[in-house]
């Protein structure tokens, strides 16, 4: 008896000590872009925490290869955070299972119109917002002056078949130097591809919602891509280079063109200061079309949470342009604030102009359930084709067969 | 004499079985639960879906590639890394000098993490960069760069030399350790009676450190058949899942497409399969003991 009685004091105790000195604890999952984040949310808590003296600000960095998987194993056993980054595309299955909350209660006019349309609206959904783009990249086609200007190129290929001809007059510069820099393994193996299969007039998802790449855009810019492999335009061994391999690649100044996002030229202020290089837009196709892609990464709350308010707040401020400016800045993004965009250090970048002007073209990942498994499905693919296993028809054919299924058809 | 309840057996062994049935029954009753059941792509269940996800996963014929890699890659560094470890073990246990300084580089590379190891691999057989090949070229073995992950036909056997080198120090620990097991007076005899060094392997040192050749066996089956930094970290399976084991396909499955249901049915599978294995050399072992 006298023991219960001492728990239950104990107890109120300990209760009402929580309530006095910590009303909320707020944890943040982050994506870790660069060795930068880190201290840059840490730095952002800490301020939010001068201003907010009962809050309690708790920031989990986690790499990029595993904040699915983290995500997952949190959300299966109830112990997610308050609010997280995610890739946008993986949006839909949180709003489907109900695990994000919408942000539209919170969002006030002079909210909404911080952002850039085109980088909002891929996380809008059934007309409500669910998440806030907390990183945006678009692609763009990055040259190698010195190597143009060593192979005669004056002009900046305008079209894939000027690619095709630029890179065969590069790639005869020497042994270890390469056209066209062409990524063949990894994340984004699939996405390499659609620049150029964008460019030949080909859709994802065609209008009766099936896939697309059984099209003549899809053996057109396979073709393409598998005439400039056996023709060594681009590099050897192309299933063995991920992005930042053929980033190196260019970055060592062995590549004559690639096709990546603005990242790449901070590593270059950084890493290769002395290299002459240019940033164009991707080629385009026969018809005048073409295509780069557009990502951006989401910053959503959890439905779970219970501490909304607060978690708003933070998000208010971390949107404020000032914290914006230093994260674009600080990881080499394009701004997604107006207001961040017209400050001269972005509004006067050459690079990030070219990448700007792009942006009319951008397209996203479309938004379906199980978009990672097709994404992987036309990697592999992508994969034996340029490995000469498989003939680019049957192989397409087959890959599209199987993305059908996953689509549902 | 009475017994005290205290001291019955199933009394004295309740906590330690409370313990493995924790971290061992208990993920594995979750995990067949799920693997019967619907759920979605965080791990939520949303209803009873029978033997489905079984059938999805025999369905797969990525399925079947990765089965029979994963004999391959199982079968290939246990033998290979037994093959090793068993002559460096026996040049260790001799006595010479500078003895102690070749033990820690055998066991050196064990101390370093596995992940690290595959990494360091990943970029000594970058195609352009990579060690390996200024080291053939160097040695005028190769005069073009070989892409050693480009294609399934170069990278999943140097994944195997991996794994073996990674698995040699842990073998020669526990062959070491049987041989210091065995009375050197039995050589000294045999020596006696004219036996050559050849015999004295055979008929002395080979029986009597066949349990530990057991226990290498055994052990590194189960460290192997479910290891996956060494895949992951050079070519996540690709390219086009011609590297894909069971465990690294298991992984795609689950956390990459969501199919959290068919990732625990594989699981499931993976598990009974080890355990059939494992069972049938452990009876088998122990017959042959027994004669």
């Amino acid at each position: 008896m006298k023991r219960t009685w001492l728990l239950s004091v104990a107890g109120a105790a300990l209760l009402s000590l929580n309530a006095t000195a910590q009303a909320d604890t707020l944890r943040v999952t982050v994506a870790e872009y660069s060795s930068k984040t880190g201290p840059y949310f840490e730095e952002a808590a800490t301020a939010f925490e001068a201003a907010n003296p009962e809050t309690d600000v708790q920031i989990e960095v986690v790499p990029w290869d595993v904040l699915l998987q983290k995500l997952t194993t949190d959300i299966s056993g109830g112990a997610n955070a308050d609010l997280s980054i995610i890739g946008t595309r993986w949006l839909i299955d949180f709003v489907d299972q109900g695990i994000a909350a919408p942000f539209d209660s919170y969002m006030s006019d002079e909210f909404n119109d911080r952002f850039f349309p085109t980088f909002l609206s891929p996380s809008v959904m059934d007309d409500k917002t669910y998440g806030l783009p907390i990183a945006a990249s678009a692609r763009a086609m990055y040259y190698n002056k010195d190597l143009f200007e060593q192979a005669g190129i004056s002009q900046v290929p305008n079209t894939w078949e000027d690619l095709a001809a630029a890179a065969e007059k590069i790639a005869a510069l020497g042994d270890d130097v390469y056209g066209y820099g062409m990524q063949g393994k990894e994340i984004e193996t699939d996405v390499y591809f659609y620049y150029a299969f964008w460019a030949y007039g080909g859709n994802l998802i065609d209008a009766d919602g099936t896939s697309g790449l059984d099209s003549e855009a899809g053996y057109q810019a396979a073709k393409l891509y598998k005439s400039m492999i056996d023709g060594g335009l681009t590099q050897p061994g192309v299933t063995s280079n991920t992005r930042e391999d053929v980033q190196n690649l260019f970055k060592r100044g062995k590549v004559g063109m690639m096709i990546t996002a603005p990242f790449l030229s901070s590593q270059i202020a950084t890493e290769a200061p002395e290299l002459s290089y240019g940033v164009a837009a991707i080629p385009e196709g026969p018809s005048g079309a073409r295509g780069t892609y557009g990502v951006t990464d989401s910053m959503i709350m959890f439905e779970n949470s219970e501490v909304k308010e607060t978690a708003w707040k933070f998000l208010d401020m971390l949107f404020e342009a000032e914290w914006r400016s230093k994260f674009t800045g600080g990881e080499g993004f394009l701004p997604v604030n107006k207001a961040v965009a017209a400050e001269p250090a972005f509004a006067d970048n050459a690079d990030l102009k070219a990448f700007a002007a792009v942006l009319p073209d951008a397209r996203f990942a479309p938004v379906i359930p199980g978009w990672e498994e097709i994404a992987a499905a036309t990697s592999d693919a992508l994969q034996t084709i340029y490995l000469g296993d498989g003939e680019v028809e049957a192989t397409l054919d087959g890959a599209a067969e199987k993305i059908d299924r996953i689509l549902g058809n | 004499m009475t017994r005290s309840p205290f001291t019955n057996p199933y009394v004295l062994i309740l906590p330690g079985f409370l313990l493995s049935a924790f971290i061992i029954l208990w993920p594995l009753f979750q995990l067949g639960n799920i693997s019967l059941s619907e759920v979605n792509r965080f791990g939520q269940i949303r209803g009873f879906a029978g033997f489905e996800n079984y059938l999805a996963v025999f369905n797969d014929p990525d399925f079947y590639g990765a089965l029979w890699r994963t004999l391959i890659w199982t079968f290939g560094i246990v033998i290979g890394s037994i093959g090793t470890a068993l002559p460096i073990a026996i040049v260790l246990h001799e006595d010479f000098y500078g003895r102690g300084l070749a033990r820690v580089i055998i066991m050196l590379p064990w101390a370093v993490s596995l992940t690290m190891t595959a990494i360091v691999w990943r970029w000594a057989l970058s195609g352009e960069s990579g060690m390996l090949n200024s080291a053939l070229m160097g040695l005028g073995l190769i005069d073009t760069n070989i892409q050693w992950l480009a294609q399934s036909s170069t990278a999943f056997p140097m994944q195997i030399l991996i794994g073996i080198l990674v698995t040699v120090p842990f073998t020669v620990t526990i062959f070491l350790g049987g041989l210091s097991s065995i009375p050197d007076d039995l050589y000294e005899a045999a020596r006696l009676e004219g036996a050559n060094p050849f015999q004295l392997f055979a008929r002395i040192t080979l029986p009597l450190i066949r349990p530990f050749l057991n226990i290498a066996i055994v052990l590194n089956t189960i460290y192997v058949f479910n290891s996956f930094p060494i895949i992951w970290a050079t070519t996540q399976g690709g390219p086009a899942n011609s590297t894909d084991i069971l465990v690294t396909y298991l992984y795609k499955l689950g956390f990459r497409f969501g199919k959290l249901g068919e990732a625990s049915a594989l699981s499931i599978m993976m598990f009974a399969l080890l355990l059939f294995f494992t069972l049938i050399y452990v009876v088998l072992a122990m017959r042959g003991e027994k004669e």
